[in-house]
């Protein structure tokens, strides 16, 4: 087709009527389905979570859950690709937990163990006081019966 | 470091009891991930029994509601994969029924509240 610029005929048409073409297929229907579609769906609200905790407060990271997590989303990223069929969605997910859980390791190494107490205290305030701002916000918008 | 695993391994063949052989060599058992995986999510989930105790009002609905389904949708997924994994289907029928059990807690107190109001 002119369209895409190919020097050749393609098979089926260019990359993206082709793409489309596979997502309207029996295959993919039947894919989106099944459970190796639905069981990683169901965990990527792990990192989802673990990536909304990054811009909370340090205090609230747990160094042994982390840890924890970090070597579960190792064990499972190769898992994923073990089993048959390989499954990259789930790769995915465990990967993105993974991420996630070493920015977190990191945020509690450099809170506890390379800044000084003023500091966090300096912090902790920060936290108070967005936390302070964000109440007095929801009192604003819901005013007292 | 895979030769060294390879050969501690081999040494670890020879002083498994015949008994315990198909075990071992099992293609879900212990020397694959499809063992360890799962193995490392029951401990996470025994870690976690503390959180059964705690009280209905501060159980969350949306985790417990996810719990319950995620351990569903991954008993299935477990009985769907090659090679089929028992080990990771125990695993999330446990998680199910904690998820299960801990929404009939929140949906009991919550309709206690209504009753009393």
């Amino acid at each position: 087709s002119s369209s895409s610029g190919h020097s050749r005929m393609s098979a089926g048409g260019n990359l993206f009527t082709r793409g489309l073409r596979y997502l309207a297929s029996k295959e993919f229907r039947s894919y989106l389905c099944s459970t190796h579609f639905w069981g990683p769906v169901a965990n990527w609200g792990l990192p989802l979570a673990a990536l909304a905790d990054v811009k909370k407060n340090p205090e609230m990271i747990s160094g042994k859950m982390t840890t924890a997590l970090f070597f579960y989303s190792m064990a499972f990223m190769r898992f994923a690709w073990r089993v048959q069929p390989r499954n990259m969605l789930l790769f995915a997910c465990h990967f993105t937990n993974d991420t996630a859980q070493l920015v977190q390791l990191c945020r509690f190494t450099d809170y506890w163990y390379v800044k000084d107490e003023a500091q966090r205290q300096q912090l902790r305030r920060q936290y108070e006081d967005a936390a302070g701002e964000a109440a007095a916000e929801v009192a604003v918008a819901e005013p007292k019966k | 470091m895979s030769a060294v695993y390879r050969a501690a391994i081999k040494v670890a063949d020879r002083f498994v009891p015949a008994k315990l052989q198909p075990l071992w060599n099992h293609e879900a058992g212990p020397k694959t991930i499809f063992f360890w995986a799962p193995t490392f999510k029951w401990a996470l989930v025994i870690a976690g029994i503390a959180d059964l105790r705690r009280p209905a009002e501060r159980l969350s609905l949306t985790q417990s509601t996810a719990l319950a389904a995620t351990g569903l949708i991954w008993s299935r997924y477990s009985m769907v994969i090659i090679p089929k994994n028992w080990n990771l289907f125990s695993v999330n029928i446990f998680v199910a029924a904690t998820g299960l059990y801990q929404l009939a807690r929140i949906v009991n107190y919550r309709r206690e509240l209504e009753a009393r109001n």
